[in-house]
């Protein structure tokens, strides 16, 4: 699924997608809904930061091994228009992810039970 | 995490990717191994004592102790985390799915020098038990098309599955296929079956193997959805195993009377519906030649009411609609139902060796395995 259906317009001309949420019944394990979307975007964020986590260490090994790139280089670094454009769209992607719960809650609401995408 | 063989088939993974399914993988397994045991544990300190003290007697069944577990807020925690997990496995093999579906497509096409075969039909209708909720979650379920001769769908099954039962399916999903194999060798050693078939086939994982355990027969495969069937036949073929893939519905297929020497199926029948299984069951039974032997492999349902409230949360949280009555069905009654006699109809366990963080709702496993010997015309 992509994370932000916005930002791949092209892809979705000529790919339909799996739907974002399951077709089914979404049961509801607390009693005030809020606690089920916070636990979810809970699992969600650490799912991320494993994957951040993760490609940090890949960064630090191979700069490691196979250049003389310093912390301080890293440190002082100033990303360029263009890298902080690719970055906007991380971070849009990345809040996509961490609030699906919530968008599942919304379109739950207009459709109960329904594919939605 | 067991490792799991790639084969031609598989969608690649990006670094980011990867580390996603592989921190899933992680998840589920502390989830398994570390938080599901505790619910057995608060049942039994606090949720039970409760409830003996309000009712002056234990729950009758497994209704009653869902009604006082899903109010316990240590129960609560387990299965939102649960549910979240499994949401988060589909949507960590959908991304690398979706980027790499039209190479998968073409990968997946029927060639010349095929060793296997993939029939389908387009006008077969896709029974309610697939179209009414998305089984296990998977977004679009076995069914959905997205793109035209869609294997996404397969591709998707394939590495969710693995994530799904903390890699104990196996290298290459093969431990059902692998058990029912194991049963048939130990139970019924002079049996050499020269014509095998698999409902429920799904994306071919058990076929395959019943195909590398007895090469001499012919091997079929059949299921209701063109993705998976068409994934199937992409993967049999990359892993050089001939087998036969059909788009059929188990409740009446176009094999004639009599044509199989042996009938199998791999977790499926707690994925249809109270009429279907007696209409798979009765069309097995068609589908044997006298003498001939049905097995089902099917997932335990708890022997406690406490195990059996556990594995019903599949039931209810994970779109596994009819598997809280199969804790409740006689398998050999719906035999009978279907046209079996008594006394050729056995329900039969089966231990397989899983490790805790591959046991999702219980700290014991056993297999249940229907077992139908079709007795010779007289």
């Amino acid at each position: 699924m992509s994370a932000t259906e916005e930002t791949k317009p092209e892809s979705s001309s000529t790919t339909l997608l799996p739907p974002e949420f399951p077709k089914g019944h979404r049961p509801e394990v607390f009693s005030d809904p809020a606690i089920d979307q916070l636990y979810a975007a809970y699992v969600t964020l650490c799912t991320e930061l494993a994957v951040a986590f993760d490609r940090i260490d890949t960064l630090e090994r191979l700069l490691e091994a196979q250049s003389g790139i310093s912390r301080e280089t890293i440190d002082g670094y100033q990303p360029q228009p263009e890298v902080e454009a690719a970055r906007q769209k991380r971070r849009a992607d990345l809040a996509a992810r961490l609030l699906r719960p919530f968008r599942e809650f919304r379109d739950d609401r207009l459709a109960r039970g329904g594919h939605n995408r | 995490m067991a490792t799991f063989n790639p084969h031609a088939m598989l969608p690649e993974t990006q670094h980011d990717e990867q580390a996603r399914q592989d921190f899933v993988g992680a998840l589920r397994g502390h989830l398994s191994a570390r938080v599901m045991p505790g619910a057995y544990k608060i049942y039994q300190s606090r949720v039970l004592p409760a409830f003996v003290a309000a009712h002056g007697r234990e729950p009758l069944d497994e209704q009653e102790v869902r009604s006082v577990m899903t109010k316990d807020p240590y129960y609560q925690f387990w299965s939102a985390l649960q549910r979240r997990s499994q949401e988060l496995l589909w949507e960590s093999v959908i991304d690398p799915t979706e980027r790499q579906v039209h190479e998968l497509v073409n990968k997946a096409k029927p060639r010349r020098k095929a060793r296997g075969s993939l029939r389908l039909d387009p006008k077969l209708p896709i029974p309610r038990y697939h179209t009414a909720a998305d089984i296990h979650l998977q977004p679009g379920g076995y069914h959905t098309e997205f793109v035209a001769d869609d294997v996404a769908a397969g591709a998707i099954y394939d590495k969710g599955i693995n994530l799904y039962m903390g890699g104990a399916l196996g290298a290459e999903n093969d431990l059902m296929g692998n058990t029912l194999v194991a049963y048939l060798r130990e139970r019924h050693p002079e049996r050499k079956p020269l014509r095998i078939l698999d409902i429920g086939c799904a994306i071919g994982n058990s076929s395959v193997v019943w195909a590398r355990a007895f090469p001499r027969a012919e091997v079929h495969g059949i299921d209701v959805a063109a993705p998976v069937l068409r994934y199937a036949h992409g993967r049999a073929e990359a892993l050089g195993v001939p087998v036969h893939f059909s788009q059929q519905n188990a409740e009446g297929t176009d094999f004639p009377d009599g044509h199989f020497d042996l009938v199998v199926s791999h977790i499926v029948l707690h994925e249809t519906s109270k009429s279907a299984l007696v209409r798979i069951l009765a069309e097995c039974r068609r589908l044997l030649r006298p003498d001939g032997l049905m097995l089902h492999l099917e997932i335990p349902r708890g022997r406690t009411v406490i195990e059996k409230f556990m594995h019903n949360w599949e039931s209810y949280n994970n779109n596994e609609t009819f598997s809280r009555y199969m804790t409740r069905i006689d398998l050999c009654a719906e035999g009978r139902r279907a046209g079996f006699a008594a006394r050729e109809l056995t329900l039969e366990e089966f231990r397989p060796q899983l490790a805790a963080t591959q046991m999702n709702y219980a700290e014991h496993f056993f297999w249940k395995i229907l077992v139908a010997r079709k007795r010779a015309a007289r």
